[in-house]
């Protein structure tokens, strides 16, 4: 499961040690953004085997998705005998898959249910775990201090490891629902969460939250209007990469949701698989594509913001 | 960073402590207790059943998953109770239903066991269903999955499997100048020897009888290879325990697996393959669906399955096997007194009622089945469109199914001379030995182990299974 | 003003931490004490000691698994890691287009795995159809399938962590090198690898955990076929909890030994991290 669950790798000097220190500028790493910014020099001729290379390779990666989209409209049979051939007269089958695939699946119905969780899920657990990370910054609590640690623990804890006992917990607690589940996902998601917010919030200087608080702010107003606001590059950070994993994640959902007939992206598209006997591939394909097609445009949209909060999850979780 | 390190070891070993003291107090309290908690079910003592808006019967045949969904339309219909119906995936059904019945209230209510074995996994989820009309209606009671006094599982379907052969292919075969066999018809072949004769001779003149193969792809995809590890080795496993008393209580009780009959399966399977118009290398990718495909468009003229699988027949586009040239063979494996051998007939398809749902569920759940084994509109929609041989009283004699396969199927059970091989198979110890099974099977068609070692591997994983069973 | 914020403690911590203690604390817990017990839900446990440990490492495939995860592991991170770093110093060089080849090459590690699973599944059949076979002929296909799945999704997120990396590296010790005439070969292993060795050591743990962990793809792409030969861990401890009767315990205490293996990998790359600091 959880991609988020493998950005675990460095528990940050500021984590345990640096408890009082103000968060220093790491040396380390300079997030990948530089490279827009710095000065782009003109390319040299012994460069250009190079560029060639990378043109090449460019092609390799984007083959894939390209093979998708061409099969997506070829009929079965000559998908498993011709892969490779563009689609012709007999082999073109028009929007067929599409329209099929996604009645099969019951493709919008699946969007939609993986937009809810996703969505919800972020913002729940944005909103949750920052307050929580404030609140052990500030309070200094022995119990603070161990969520801390659980939190960091839970970061190295496979899925597998709490899967069974959770998905009895989860229905026993009647959290195996489309709304329980956001629950549970905050539950997932709190370790990440927590631990860069916390690993953040070290480094804002107490004086102006308690110049909010001697006017008169409570800490709640003081948290959404003073705190808050700071947080936003990590809440971002935080935002995309558990919005990358909600909605890639398939164990989870399948095992809390399995019995009812709400499905999520990855499900459903498992279900392709299996609901019909056999694969269609074809089919398959199809869904594939409707199923990118977010994920394209949203990265297309965002990549600034991607690339920077997945890897700044990377180095610091 | 090195005081992390240490509180995480501290913290782990706290949990583990903990966790060791604090819940292995609970065990005596929690063990054990579910067990008699099942619920006896009566059609006379009627629990209420007003409050029950839905019950779940997850399905376990892929191939008449729609057919059961409009069968539940019509009974909302009818009653204002939804039923739903979910079908596991091939080969996926006991791990769905793991998955499902974790989660307590939306648990399966009408489910399905494949017999004893699946009687001994399921136990403490099965109701008893001793006083239900349904049990009543039973044709043979004896079919019933028991357990001392209880009646656990209610069998559904009688089916038959064996080779379905295309008569129009092979009237065309025989009526062929290019033959070289001295066959006339089907009714000569009653033997292995026939039989691979007639098949090779087949396979040589194959252009001109314009098939490609006379064997459907053998398919051994994971999931999809039941129709060998579970079907065919049924005959082996039959003549191996056929031993006097039941077979499948011998097999049941079997530590050990001679395998006696290991060299027919092999004549058997190495007919198939070798005569099949798919090459070898492509078996491990092939699923039923296609082999059932392949022979629908006629580019075979042989292939084994159950009638069940008339509807996935009839259903592909380009079929051309007429009803009427839709015919059966039994398994021939070379084994002594194969001659008097009939098709192998049986049931795994058992009702259970989920006995830890609400017992007012559990009634409208028998509630369901009563209605769809009784009711006019029932019995038609089994008959017609399951395709069920149903086992049940409530049934008269025009009330039998019309589908080709299963009419052939009751036309061999009551052929004279002729003895009907029973489910052995039920008695396989357990699912890991039929995939670990069809695994070397695979292995085998494709070369990379020898036939001895694919003996050998069933016979350890046999009382391997034996053993954990009895743990 | 800690006192203050501590009135609070129901609305800003309560949240999280029944979540947490939901679906993180309450299951870990249970699932240690799960591992010595024979279940099926978790209410009728009974105690059975380490019998479900020894029927784990007796059990043929769990070890068959343990050593394919191994040994995918070992090449995946090896060829992930050596071909992100080529890629990172080719676009760190002052070609036109870094941005779109970026784009592109960070663009797999998007997609879901249960997707990336079909679409590979897909192509590789295509081509081994020339051949007559499919991917489940041989574990090896399945193999070198799953690894050269791995390479597409993670190359491009890791290009980028060496992208970094490299930019960082001081222009004045290059120049330095420059002077002293050394050669474009000497002056990577001499002053960028040691210089970048943070970002290797990031990546090495990122791909390690990733490629350890691995189920959706191996779910996806050949679920185990032939037989069980190409099951990774995780999903052979999936199907050990929901395809074998009363084996949850086993799955349970195969958990447990999965979850200790990664723990390990995880505190010896903190370590690592750490004692490489200290010396930098």
């Amino acid at each position: 499961m959880a991609e988020i669950k493998t950005q675990v790798p460095v528990v940050d000097e500021n984590g345990v040690k640096g408890q009082f220190i103000p968060k220093r500028d790491t040396k380390k790493v300079i997030i990948a953004d530089e490279a827009d910014t710095k000065v782009k020099t003109k390319m040299e001729s012994k460069d250009i085997p190079f560029f060639i290379l990378l043109i090449v390779l460019a092609c390799v990666f984007i083959a894939p998705i390209l093979l998708v989209l061409m099969n997506s409209f070829k009929g079965k049979l000559f998908l498993s005998n011709a892969p490779f051939a563009f689609p012709d007269g007999d082999s073109f089958v028009g929007f067929d898959n599409y329209t099929e695939g996604a009645e099969k699946i019951g493709f919008f119905g699946a969007f939609l249910t993986s937009v809810f969780i996703t969505v919800f899920s972020v913002a729940l657990i944005i909103v949750c775990t920052s307050m929580c990370a404030w609140f052990i910054v500030r309070v200094k609590k022995w119990y603070s201090q161990l969520l801390y640690l659980l939190c960091a623990f839970s970061m190295i804890v496979p899925f597998q490891m709490v899967m069974y006992p959770m998905t009895q917990v989860a229905s026993n607690l009647k959290l195996n629902n489309m709304v329980g589940i956001i629950f549970v996902y905050l539950g997932f998601g709190a370790g990440l969460a927590v631990f860069m917010f916390v690993g953040f919030i070290k480094g804002v200087p107490l004086e102006i939250e308690e110049a909010a608080m001697i006017d008169g702010c409570g800490p709640v107003r003081t948290f959404f209007l003073v705190v808050f606001p700071i947080l936003k590059p990590t809440a971002i950070t935080v935002a995309i990469l558990n919005a990358m994993w909600i909605w890639n994640d398939y164990l989870l959902p399948y095992l809390l949701l399995g019995a009812s007939e709400t499905r999520t992206l990855p499900m459903a598209i498992q279900y392709l698989r299996g609901g019909y006997g056999s694969i269609d591939m074809a089919n398959m394909m199809a869904m594939i594509v409707l199923s990118i097609i977010p994920i394209v445009i949203f990265y297309l949209a965002c990549q600034k913001y991607i690339i920077k909060g997945i890897v700044a999850g990377a180095v610091k979780g | 960073m090195r005081k992390l390190t240490k509180l995480t070891a501290v913290f782990m070993a706290l949990c583990l402590s903990v966790s060791a003291v604090a819940l292995s107090g609970c065990n005596g309290s929690d063990g054990g207790n579910t067990s008699d908690g099942g619920s006896k079910l009566s059609s006379d003592s009627k629990v209420d059943t007003s409050s029950v808006k839905e019950i779940y019967y997850l399905n376990f045949k892929p191939e008449i998953s729609q057919k059961y969904e409009a069968i539940a339309a019509q009974y909302e219909k009818e009653t204002g109770i939804k039923v739903k119906v979910t079908t596991a995936a091939s080969g996926e059904y006991e791990k769905t239903l793991t998955t499902q019945m974790a989660n307590a209230d939306s648990a399966p209510t009408i489910f399905q066991i494949n017999g004893p074995v699946g009687y001994e996994n399921w136990k403490d989820y099965c109701a008893d269903l001793k006083g239900t009309k349904l049990y009543d209606s039973l044709s043979d009671k004896s079919l019933a999955v028991t357990s001392g006094d209880g009646v656990y599982g209610i069998p559904y379907a009688v089916e038959g499997y064996g080779i379905i052969y295309n008569n129009a292919i092979m009237d065309k075969y025989f009526n062929s100048d290019k033959k070289s066999t001295e066959f006339s018809s089907m009714d000569e072949i009653r033997s292995f020897d026939n039989l691979k004769a007639v098949v090779e001779d087949m396979t040589k003149i194959k252009g001109d009888l314009g098939i490609k193969g006379v064997f459907a792809s053998t398919s051994l995809k994971k999931g999809d290879d039941w129709r060998w590890q579970t079907h065919l080795v049924d005959v082996p496993l039959y003549y191996e325990f056929n031993t006097g008393g039941n077979a499948l209580t011998n097999c049941l009780n079997a530590k050990e697996l001679a395998f006696s009959g290991a060299d027919n399966y092999k004549n058997i399977f190495d007919l198939y393959t070798n005569n099949s118009g798919t090459d070898k290398k492509q078996l491990g990718s092939k699923t039923v669906d296609e082999s059932m495909s392949e022979f629908a468009v006629g580019d075979v003229a042989m292939v084994q399955n159950g009638n069940w699988a008339w509807g996935q027949i009839s259903s592909t586009k380009g079929n051309v096997v007429k009803d009427t040239d839709i015919k059966y063979l039994p398994i021939y494996t070379g084994a002594e007194g194969e001659e008097t051998q009939g098709l192998c007939i049986g049931t795994e398809n058992y009702f259970a009622i989920n006995s830890e749902s609400d017992p007012a569920k559990q009634q409208a759940s028998v509630d369901f089945l009563e209605w769809l084994f009784s009711s006019d509109y029932g019995k038609k929609a089994v008959v017609n469109e399951l395709g069920f041989i149903a086992p049940f009283t409530t049934f008269s004699d025009n009330e039998k199914p019309t589908d080709p396969l299963a009419k052939e199927v009751l036309a061999w059970m009551e052929k004279d001379g002729i003895t009907s091989v029973p489910w052995v198979f039920a008695g396989i110890p357990s699912e890991k030995w039929k995939n670990d099974f069809g695994a070397d099977l695979l292995k085998y068609v494709q070369g990379q182990t020898e036939w001895a070692k694919v003996v050998e591997n069933a016979k350890t994983s046999w009382a391997k299974e034996v053993q954990l069973k009895a743990e | 003003m800690q006192k203050a914020i501590k009135r609070w403690f129901p609305l800003f911590v309560l949240p999280t931490v029944v979540a947490f203690i939901i679906s993180f604390i309450a299951p870990f817990i249970m699932g240690i004490y799960l591992s010595f017990t024979k279940f099926k839900t978790v209410s009728n446990a009974k105690w059975v000691g380490i019998s479900n440990y020894t029927k784990a490492f007796q059990d043929s495939d769990f070890v068959n698994a343990l050593w394919f995860t191994v040994k995918f592991t070992i090449v995946s991170v090896i060829t992930i890691n050596v071909i992100a770093f080529l890629l990172a110093l080719l676009l760190t060089k002052s070609i036109k287009g870094t941005n779109l080849f970026r784009t592109i090459f960070f663009m797999p590690n998007l997609i879901g795995g249960i997707v990336l699973g079909y679409i590979w599944l897909m192509i590789i059949n295509g081509v081994l159809s020339y051949f007559d076979v499919s991917i489940t002929y041989d574990a090896s296909y399945g193999f070198w399938g799953l690894v050269i799945l791995m390479n597409w999704q993670l190359i491009g997120y890791m290009m980028i962590i060496y992208i970094a990396g490299i930019q960082n590296v001081s222009p004045d010790l290059l120049e330095a090198a420059d002077i002293d005439g050394a050669t474009n070969f000497q002056k990577l292993i001499k002053i960028t690898v040691p210089q970048v060795m943070p970002s290797i050591t990031i990546c090495t743990f990122l791909t390690l955990t990733n490629s350890f962990k691995l189920f959706d793809q191996n779910l996806a792409l050949t679920a185990g076929a032939p037989g069980t030969e190409t099951q990774m861990l995780a999903l052979d401890i999936y199907n050990t909890f929901y395809g074998r009767v009363d084996y949850q315990g086993v799955g349970q205490a195969k958990a447990v030994v999965f979850f200790i293996i990664v723990a390990v990998i995880a505190l010896t790359q903190l370590y690592l991290t750490r004692s490489k600091e200290v010396e930098s």
